[in-house]
């Protein structure tokens, strides 16, 4: 009778644990890799909405001031999407007959809402604040990148806890002059590091890292 | 007092004793010393069951579900669910922002607006201010600036907002079961009227509620102008006989506004005016800050047949049966009117004798009666809605003869507009009569469900269908629904155009949160109806008629268009209070009186004679009168003093059980006038002996899905004649075994029966004001920093160290906070089933301890929500960190870390920590979800929660602060607790700030702190209950 197991299986067996636990090893970090990529947290993915609202135009073009459309985002939680009617202060004029513009004459007239696609979302369980921030001297792009630059808006930073706290234990780098809030180029002048804790004193910037300040 | 008797008053006193015997011997032969308060009569007699149960924090069985689905099916149908969700997560969120097409002016989205209106109970304002988010009206707090309310709601006003939001409510408008457009329905009204007017209107009755609405009345006024034969009655099963009480005493009915505040002696006869009634949120603020401890303390005695809050709170408490009461009133006078200086009563004191044999200690009455002399011009008689109308007579004499007009009691015009029509039990009956005769072609009701409420004798079940038309404007398909041929759905007072007078007359406009959900119209409308005005709508209906009134209060280019804003801004309009009549006005006629009360007087005492057991109908603190029956909340709030959820039970005393040989639980079967009423008793230590109290509300049969089928109906053997008090009840057991939802024993901070200190410490004046009585010697050792290896943790750099103190020398237990905690943190209900398994969710917990004897105990309320420890056991045990503290010593909880271990309430001493074991938020309406609040998260299945100091209210006041460049001021942060407080028992607010209130609160000599023995520092302080007893009534128990 033959032997069941050669001294060849030793390596054969070897090797097979060898790819078990390299493969456990290998799906666990695979995944923890892939949970920290862009695609995964639905970053650099420009969202197509309803209708195409190019912020370049917008902003870059005309010049007009992210809170010109967006007028609550330093009195309230949201920054809000504008209502119908505020599109119209302009386009009532400009570009009136555009057909692009179709669906927003279309919700004005028959009052029905737009319905745009969510592009920053937190969970639910995550209460964030947009007033404090602006009026604390965190400028928009910190956040929302260079929305200037965007045919369609996509999800500039990952918006993981870990991201927030970044910024929640060391401010500084992320502050600017209140009036430069939503200016999409602002540099500091001289010494990041000095001048962010000038503004920092400046704005009387006491960030928060207990729990229910965001979860409640 | 000499010193030796000081000492042995704080003895006898002394609350926080460790050992004390047991002075029923209920346990003989215990060997371990009980602490000698106690919640229930079970865990009075140390029964093992409770013990055993005790020992957990959930009752065996409590993580088993086992309602229809078995635990294993369950899994397998989370599993597939959980499969299914897996799935659903692999794609991207594709989440929906819908903005506004015009946003509406005011309105910024993600931050609340705050709207004033007001609801009326009974005919009386409360003035309220709710929070409406982005339209969605979630909370209703109190408008500061309305006298009927000062800033607080009662729990029965606060529960109204998952009223609004009921599925069950009317929706369709029907006639003879097809529905009907309004405008059809307006117009047949319009058809109905011409043929009515033919002959004056006379078969057009109209069926009301008490009212004070200026509108309505002008309404009423306008329809009788137009149909002169139409007759209104208005009709409530609860109404008060103050006004016939006064038409005895004056010759004229006038209404009663109290002042408890400049009150040092209160003698309630059988008033629950704490907890019951439209002047109680004015009353316990007003009675709570008199009960400052010191010189000017008040004293407040209570006579009463069964324990309610006021009871609870009283010095001094008197069991009577309530048909003895009006003795009890009758010998008071008796007594005062021979002493000189009450010449008033002294034909009174002629004409009422006492009984020969008092069911009372005639020491009791006469030392009142001394201390009501001792007390001229500062004391206050005051009786309640159950007592005939000669005891609110006595009590009136009682207060002129005193000397107490003008100063603790005024009495003003009427405020209700229904003075002069028909109203209360003989106005039903008269209306009875009527249809009997065939003289009603049409009967318009817009009163709360009569069919329900109607005493029994009246027939109107039988008698309803007789009439050819009948209109029922109703918020449910109740009862009279159903016997009705036409049904409008009303609009929720939240949804409605009207306005609304307060006690003192004060004016509030209601306005409307939200359009109707299920188009409902509201009673304005339903009037205007028969006026050709139907389709105005209530809003142009209202601002029309005070239009016309503007000429009052000012003049000019619009004067009106600037004063309706303000109005609707403030909620009340300005100078409306009517002036109370002068004292002078008031001359009582001690002979004239004595001759009108005295065959009251002799009828009472022959109902007193009739025998048996003596029945007593009471309303129910948590549905009223079962208008509230399908308010979730407000079934699932334990009972301020059974702590009974979702029904209710016949209630005798202890000795009167023991008679019988009834245990709680038993079923008994009551005969009385030939009716049956069958229901299960509970034992209710303080209840007056020989008597049974049937609380009204329940058994409801309408087609509310959460009230159908809860309890008994007490109200299937409540005749005309005998509203509240009847003797000649007899009662058969019929089984036994009954549970009953009862949370009384839940949450035992004495989990494994051992001996602790009391919880709720309760002491007599005597005691806080000697430095060195015993009680302020153990208080001391009850606070301050516990001997510790560690260093404590720093607070004092932080901007804020938050903190609570709760006066139990303030709490009444009338249960405000917790229905306010219930709405402000989303908290889901549970069921009765589930109350019974011990899941009910509520962050605070109000628990109730008696102590003395089980006869006649004395109560002290203590709520209970988390703590907040410095060092907190909880978060010790958390394996997941989803526990921990903050900077400024909040104890917050984390849902999204939790995963459910509930280790963290295993280890909470205190106990009051919730575990959603079922996904109770998961199966509410889609309407419900409109009213949650969401600025807190919805938990969901398996997620530990409790008490977070309202830290979204921190947070949100910390933003809008730090945006301003200031620090949070003392005050201006509330927990909606404290918010919702009557009697500002709750404080909250920074201990770094030394002069704010709770930081003075937290250094008074009667602070404790719960289970400081623990060394937990929890940042929750206790003050310690006072009572001030009458020195010659010293209780030896």
């Amino acid at each position: 009778m033959s032997l069941l197991f050669r001294p060849r299986h030793n390596t054969l067996a070897q090797i097979s644990l060898f790819v078990l636990a390299a493969g456990a090893v290998g799906t666990l970090g695979g995944l923890m890799v892939y949970a920290r990529t862009p695609y995964a947290r639905g970053m650099q993915d420009p969202i197509e909405q309803p209708l195409q609202f190019d912020h370049r135009h917008h902003t870059r073009d005309e010049g007009i001031d992210c809170r010109y459309c967006h007028n609550t985002v330093d009195r309230s939680p949201h920054a809000s999407i504008p209502p119908t009617s505020l599109c119209l202060n302009c386009h009532s004029q400009v570009w009136n007959k555009s057909p692009l513009l179709e669906p927003i004459r279309q919700s004005f007239f028959e009052n029905k809402p737009m319905v745009w696609r969510r592009v920053y979302r937190v969970p639910d369980f995550v209460y964030f604040n947009h007033s404090i921030h602006v009026n604390k001297g965190v400028g928009c792009v910190s956040c929302h990148g260079r929305v200037d630059q965007m045919a369609a808006v996509e999800k500039a930073t990952p918006l993981t806890m870990g991201w927030c706290l970044d910024c929640h234990r060391n401010p500084e780098k992320n502050l600017r002059p209140l009036e430069e809030i939503t200016n999409m180029t602002w540099k500091p002048e001289g010494d990041p590091e000095v001048a962010g804790r000038l503004l920092a004193e400046q704005h009387d910037v006491h960030t928060r890292i207990s729990c229910t300040t965001c979860h409640r | 007092m000499s010193c030796e008797e000081n000492k042995k008053a704080a003895r006898r006193s002394r609350s926080l004793a460790i050992v004390q015997g047991d002075p029923a011997g209920v346990h003989a032969g215990a060997q371990v010393p009980k602490p000698r308060s106690w919640r229930s009569l079970e865990e009075r007699a140390g029964s093992a069951e409770l013990s055993a149960a005790a020992r957990r924090e959930f009752p065996a069985g409590a993580s088993e579900l086992t309602d229809s689905v078995s635990r294993r099916s369950f899994m397998q149908l989370v599993g597939s669910s959980a499969a299914l969700a897996g799935l659903a997560a692999c794609q991207k969120p594709n989440e929906k922002i819908i903005p506004f097409v015009r946003r509406p002016e005011e309105t910024t989205p993600g931050n609340p607006l705050h709207f004033a209106t007001a609801v009326s109970l009974d005919g009386y304002a409360t003035g309220l201010i709710v929070e409406s988010h982005e339209g969605r009206p979630t909370k209703i707090e109190g408008n500061p600036a309305h006298p009927g309310s000062l800033g607080t709601a009662t729990a029965f006003d606060q529960g109204m907002i998952l009223g609004l939001y009921d599925d069950d409510r009317a929706r369709a408008f029907t006639r003879k079961g097809q529905p009907i457009a309004w405008r059809s329905m307006l117009g047949e009204i319009g058809g109905l009227g011409d043929r009515l007017r033919a002959n004056e209107g006379a078969a057009l009755r109209f069926l009301g509620e008490p009212t004070a609405s200026p509108v309505v009345a002008d309404l009423r006024r306008r329809i009788q102008a137009r149909f002169p034969r139409a007759k209104f009655f208005s009709y409530s099963s609860t109404a008060s006989e103050a006004g016939q009480g006064a038409k005895l005493s004056f010759g004229r009915p006038l209404e009663p506004r109290h002042n408890v505040a400049r009150a040092s002696l209160i003698l309630s006869l059988d008033a629950d005016f704490l907890a019951d009634g439209p002047e109680q949120l004015a009353l316990a603020r007003d009675f709570a800050r008199g009960r400052t401890p010191g010189p000017g303390m008040n004293r407040l005695y209570v006579v009463e047949p069964s324990l309610t809050v006021t009871g609870g709170v009283a010095d001094h408490r008197l069991r009577l049966r309530g048909s003895e009461v009006a003795a009890f009133a009758a010998a008071l006078a008796h007594e005062l009117g021979a002493r000189p200086g009450f010449e008033l009563l002294a034909p009174l004191a002629a004409a009422v004798r006492p009984p020969a044999t008092a069911p009372w200690d005639a020491r009791w009455l006469s030392a009142v009666a001394r201390d009501l002399e001792k007390n001229r011009g500062k004391s206050l008689v005051i009786a309640g809605r159950r007592q005939p109308a000669a005891v609110h007579a006595l009590a009136n004499a009682l207060n002129v003869a005193l000397g107490n007009l003008g100063v603790t009691v005024a009495w003003g015009p009427p405020v209700l507009a229904d003075v002069d029509i028909a109203s209360g039990p003989p106005a039903l009956w008269e209306l009875m009569t009527e249809i009997t005769g065939g003289l009603v072609d049409t009967l318009v009701i817009t009163a709360r469900n009569p069919v329900y409420t109607a005493p029994v004798d009246f027939k109107i079940e039988q008698l309803l269908p007789r009439v050819p038309n009948t209109i029922y404007h109703t918020l449910y398909e109740d009862e009279t629904a159903t016997l009705c041929n036409t049904l409008i759905p009303a609009a929720h007072p939240l949804e409605s155009w009207g306005d609304a007078r307060a006690v003192d007359g004060t004016v509030s406009i209601q306005q409307p949160l939200i359009a109707p959900l299920w188009s409902g119209v509201t009673e304005v409308e339903v009037l205007a109806a028969f006026l050709g005005e139907g389709d105005l709508g209530a809003h142009e209906v209202v601002r029309r008629y005070w239009q016309g009134q503007a000429g009052r209060f000012g003049s000019g280019l619009d004067f009106f268009e600037h004063a309706w804003e303000k109005w609707l801004a403030d909620g009340i309009v300005p100078d409306t209070a009517t002036k109370p009549e002068a004292v002078t006005e008031l001359a009582v006629d001690g002979a004239a009186l004595a001759k009108a009360i005295s065959p009251l007087l002799t009828a009472a005492r022959k109902a007193e004679g009739a025998g048996g057991l003596e029945i007593a109908f009471s309303v129910d603190p948590k549905v009223y009168d079962g208008r509230f029956a399908n308010n979730a909340w407000l079934q699932e709030l334990p009972h301020p003093i059974t702590k009974l959820t979702w029904e209710n039970a016949v209630l005798i005393s202890p000795a009167t059980a023991g008679k019988l040989g009834l245990v709680t639980g038993d079923l008994v079967e009551i005969s009385y006038r030939q009716r049956l009423l069958e229901g299960p008793v509970m034992i209710q230590p303080g209840h007056v002996d020989d008597a049974l109290t049937l609380p009204l509300g329940y058994g409801r049969a309408g087609a509310e899905r959460v009230a159908r089928g809860l309890g008994f109906k007490a109200g299937s053997i409540r005749t005309g004649e005998a509203p509240w008090f009847d003797g000649g009840a007899t009662l058969v057991r019929t089984g036994g075994g009954y549970k009953f939802g009862i949370t009384q024993d839940h949450w035992s901070m004495s989990p494994d029966g051992r001996t602790t200190l009391e919880p709720a410490v309760g002491t007599t004046l005597a005691n806080v004001e000697n430095e060195h009585s015993e009680f302020n010697e153990e208080l001391e050792e009850r606070r301050g920093m516990p001997p510790t290896l560690h260093k404590p943790w720093d607070y004092s750099k932080e901007a804020y160290k938050w903190a609570m103190a709760i006066d139990l020398n303030k709490c009444t237990g009338c249960n405000a906070c917790v229905i306010a905690c219930q709405s402000e943190n989303n908290i889901p209900v549970v069921g009765k089933e589930n109350v019974i398994k011990g899941r009910e969710m509520q962050w605070i917990r109000i628990d109730r301890y008696f102590t003395g004897s089980v006869e006649d105990p004395e109560v002290i309320t203590q709520p209970v929500a988390c703590v907040h420890c410095e060092t907190a056991p909880c978060e010790y045990v958390c394996p997941v960190n989803a526990t921990v503290h903050s900077d400024e010593g909040l104890n917050e909880m984390v849902y999204n870390r939790c995963i459910g271990t509930r280790y963290c309430s295993n280890n909470c001493p205190y106990k009051v920590r919730r575990f959603n074991f079922f996904e109770y938020n998961g199966d509410v309406s889609g309407a419900r979800r409109l009213g949650m609040n969401p600025e807190v998260t919805v938990r969901s299945r398996g997620i530990m929660e409790k008490c977070t100091y309202c830290v979204q209210r921190i947070e949100r006041k910390r933003i809008d602060t730090r945006i301003a460049g200031r620090a949070i001021q003392d005050g201006e942060l509330q927990t909606a607790c404290e918010q919702g407080c009557p009697s500002q028992a709750i404080t909250f607010g920074s201990l770094n700030d030394p002069g704010s209130r709770v930081s003075r609160l937290h250094a008074d000599s009667r602070r404790y702190d719960l289970l400081h023995e623990l060394g937990t520092r929890p940042r929750t302080a206790y003050l310690a209950r006072v009572r001030n007893p009458n020195p010659e009534l010293a209780r030896s128990g």
